[in-house]
């Protein structure tokens, strides 16, 4: 086959994500900066009709959550073009840079991450990404960022620690509009290493339910992670409560 | 009646011994250590018997090509050098360490490959190409990743579908190199640590004592049962180290 390889680039069912079909296959979302990788992840660059290029980044499954959850069949991701995301947990800012793709130059993503090295590589991505606000912070406090993050729409957590319900709920209610969406990846191991995962998850799901959250849908990552867990829903939905 | 002869005690005969005058002649020979001796020394005459007459009943004619590379030295045959004892143990341990090092040096590199590869595969779909089941044993296939990714440019509509059959099969053969090195690096790792392990084993000091045999493991990979025994397991005698 002359010419290099092809590939055929096409919307996937959720706003904004995109699947590249060709001698690969893979999950790609738009790049907002062309022309640079993150991670040193695949970029593949495609030419419209009108002449322009589009490029787009591979988005490995196998290293981010998310991209595991979209593959595994979320029925709602909740993270389009013009989400304002707040991010638990963000690390080195892999998964935090696709999010930023994702909602593009109208949306914004808040990255908090407690750990100062993976924090470093986060700012740094930030630096060529305006929709990107990095907080290195202890996501335990909510209070020490308030200034700097607004209302947002849907909350994204991968903390990893025993107390992750009590942190989100904490966030949530600080920044999470009524109504807003979350979307927590469980790591069985991280919280309860010596029951079986189902009962870790149904346990993690039972405390957010306390919480004012509604969870609708869990999934597992089953091919891509071993042992983890997506849950989905809305926050603060149907009938108010008396108190709060 | 006899039995109670028995049960007196009698007189202990002595062995006779060399005498002190004849004592420069050794021990003295009594018939026991006689029989073995002449049974020693007909063994050999026999032997002996045996090659003279093999002597002159050969064939003055016979030759074999190896013959020609025979040798002697001062009349005695040389025989051809015994490759078993080529190397001390020294030069054995070293290499074998070199071994597993080469090898998990290989077991690294498919374990990274495959990781490059799977980053672009994503199992995107339920097309089922990736649960297509093909064995695949072989070790021996080349690992031309061939990577001709550069420029990756596509019309997004109107695929033709002679393209459209050839970007499959890419697809697929990707996929199916994927496997493949998955498993390769599976099995490289597995040769690793057995290798490290005998190693291990080979050069531990001290006295050691097997305490469970090796076993078989149920689920082993085709064709690598061999590897998935669980090692013996030794325990070491405790010494005191100054």
């Amino acid at each position: 086959m002359k010419g290099g390889a092809k590939v055929v680039v096409e919307k996937h069912r959720h706003e904004g994500i995109f699947v590249a079909r060709g001698k690969e296959d893979a999950l790609v979302t738009k790049n907002l900066v062309v022309g640079e990788s993150v991670y040193g992840e695949k970029r593949i660059s495609v030419d419209e009709e009108d002449g322009t290029k589009t490029e787009y980044r591979v988005w490995n499954p196998f290293r981010s959550k998310v991209a595991a959850g979209i593959l595994g069949g979320l029925d709602n991701v909740h993270i389009k073009p013009g989400t304002k995301l707040l991010y638990l947990g963000a690390a080195a800012g892999t998964t935090v840079s696709h999010c930023s793709d994702v909602v593009g130059p109208t949306g914004c993503v808040y990255a908090v991450e407690f750990s100062h090295r993976p924090g470093r590589d986060l700012v740094n991505m930030a630096k060529k990404r305006t929709n990107v606000i990095p907080i290195i912070e202890d996501a335990r406090h909510p209070m020490r960022y308030r200034m700097l993050v607004g209302m947002v729409d849907t909350i994204f957590a991968d903390v990893a620690q025993p107390d992750q319900a009590r942190i989100v709920a904490l966030n949530a209610q600080y920044f999470l509009k009524t109504g807003g969406n979350f979307i927590i990846s469980i790591k069985a191991n991280c919280i309860d290493s010596t029951v079986p995962a189902e009962a870790v998850f149904a346990r993690e799901v039972k405390k957010l339910q306390q919480e004012q959250f509604k969870p609708a849908e869990q999934l597992t990552l089953e091919p891509y992670e071993r042992d983890h867990a997506i849950v989905t829903g809305s926050y603060r939905v149907g009938k108010k409560k008396s108190k709060d | 009646m006899s039995s109670l002869r028995n049960a007196v005690k009698r007189k202990t005969h002595k062995e006779r011994s060399q005498p002190a005058a004849r004592a420069r002649l050794g021990l003295l020979e009594k018939k026991k250590d006689y029989v073995l001796r002449a049974r020693d020394f007909h063994k050999k005459e026999d032997a002996i018997k045996v090659l003279k007459t093999k002597a002159a009943y050969r064939n003055p004619d016979e030759f074999y090509f190896g013959m020609e590379k025979q040798r002697t030295k001062d009349g005695v045959h040389q025989a051809r050098g015994d490759e078993s004892n080529k190397y001390t143990a020294e030069e054995l341990r070293l290499m074998k360490t070199q071994d597993v090092k080469y090898v998990g040096l290989k077991a690294s590199m498919e374990a990274k490959k495959a990781e490059k590869l799977r980053a672009t595969l994503h199992l995107v779909g339920a097309d089922g190409l990736a649960e297509e089941d093909e064995s695949d044993d072989e070790m021996t296939r080349g690992g031309g990743a061939g990577d001709d990714d550069d420029a990756a440019s596509a019309e997004t509509k109107e695929l033709d579908p002679r393209l459209k059959k050839r970007l499959e099969k890419k697809r697929r053969v990707a996929y199916q190199l994927l496997k493949e090195r998955e498993s390769r690096a599976a099995k490289l790792k597995m040769m690793t640590s057995e290798m490290a392990y005998q190693k291990e084993v080979q050069s531990a000091r001290g006295h050691k004592r097997k305490i469970k045999r090796e076993k078989d493991e149920e689920d082993a990979l085709p064709g690598l049962a061999h590897l998935k025994k669980a090692p013996a397991q030794f325990k070491w005698k405790r010494k005191r180290l100054k």
